[in-house]
């Protein structure tokens, strides 16, 4: 497969800005990298999920924010989120081919989880080809 | 009935979302990204949620048409789309290695929805790939226990996607 692979120094980045996402909010227990057309690239998850399910989810989900922001004549989609009674899963376009997910529970500060997946994306869009 | 909704379903690069956008009224929606694997050699994008577009009927019946993925890692996409439809389009892409195998993937995954409500086969790409032969694939469709529509169409032109959604519809109509 010619799917976009990233090298081990890419990997541990990622793994180590998920660690500190994780470190800032214990709330977050799970952070995905995946991409726009629905495969898992990397992830840090302290609960079983199915990945290749969500990333496929992901990407059908953060699309479809896209298409319905467009409809509804509001311009760029930053987050799709969806909220749980039990939590919350964010997500948000990784520079040009990726998607960022944030999957915390109930007791998230919503506003603090906008702000870790923002720095997020920056961090990893910096490093990431 | 006042609208019908149809699906239309079939391997990445059958021609679904082209299907859809040449035969709406309105400006289709599309959810189209990047493709970033090997289909990545064929086309630039690929649909990751769902196709839409709208049409009226000769006699006023309003028709709307729904899109999916064509990747079986959509799955879940195909299972909320097909609610609530009354009929398939699937669309057979004949210059893929093995399209008789591709059809009977989409008849097996679609099954429930097709023995509720009918479907129809549109076979894309012929003026590159004239094989297998038209009979090749009812003699398949014989192991389905079923007779259904099998048309030859060029998805880009708007007549060949009415005509498939005309035999759909009467396929419905008399089942
Ligand atoms: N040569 C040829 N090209 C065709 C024909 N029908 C469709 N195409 C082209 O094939 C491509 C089909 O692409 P899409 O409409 O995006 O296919 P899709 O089924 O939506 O694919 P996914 O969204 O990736 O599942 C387009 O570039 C069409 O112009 C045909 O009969 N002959
Ligand atoms: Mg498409």
């Amino acid at each position: 497969m010619n799917q976009p692979r990233i090298s081990e120094s890419g990997e541990k980045f990622c793994q180590e800005v998920f660690a500190q996402m994780m470190e800032q909010s214990h709330a977050v227990y799970g952070v995905l990298i995946s991409t726009v057309d629905g495969h898992d690239v990397t992830k840090r998850f302290k609960r079983e999920m199915p990945v290749a399910k969500l990333s496929a989810m992901m990407g059908s989900v953060l699309a479809l924010g896209e298409t319905i922001a467009r409809e509804a004549q509001q311009e760029r989609c930053r987050y799709v989120i969806v909220e749980n009674s039990d939590g919350f899963i964010l997500t948000l376009k990784l520079k040009e081919k990726l998607v960022l997910t944030v999957i915390a529970s109930a007791d998230a500060n919503l506003g603090l989880l906008h702000t870790l997946s923002r720095n997020a994306v920056e961090k990893l869009a910096k490093s990431l080809k | 009935m006042s609208e019908i909704k149809l699906i239309i379903t079939g391997t990445p690069g059958a021609g679904k979302t082209t299907a859809i956008a040449a035969i709406s009224e309105t400006p289709p929606v599309r959810t189209d990204q990047a493709t970033t694997d090997d289909l990545a050699d064929l086309k630039e994008e690929t649909t990751v949620a769902m196709d839409f577009g709208d049409l009226t009927l000769e006699d006023g019946q309003k028709v709307f048409l729904y899109g999916t993925p064509g990747q079986r890692r959509f799955e879940f996409m195909w299972k909320i789309l097909v609610q609530g439809g009354l009929g398939l389009i699937l669309l057979v892409d004949c210059s893929r290695d093995d399209p008789l195998a591709d059809m009977d993937m989409y008849l097996e995954n679609f099954a429930d929805f097709i023995e509720e409500t009918g479907v129809v086969i549109g076979l894309t790409r012929r003026d590159e790939c004239e094989s297998p032969d038209l009979d090749d694939f009812y003699e398949r469709l014989d192991r389905w226990g079923t007779v259904f529509p099998i048309l030859e169409v060029d998805v880009r032109k708007r007549e060949d996607v009415s005509l498939m959604i005309n035999a759909l519809i009467s396929t419905i109509e008399f089942a």
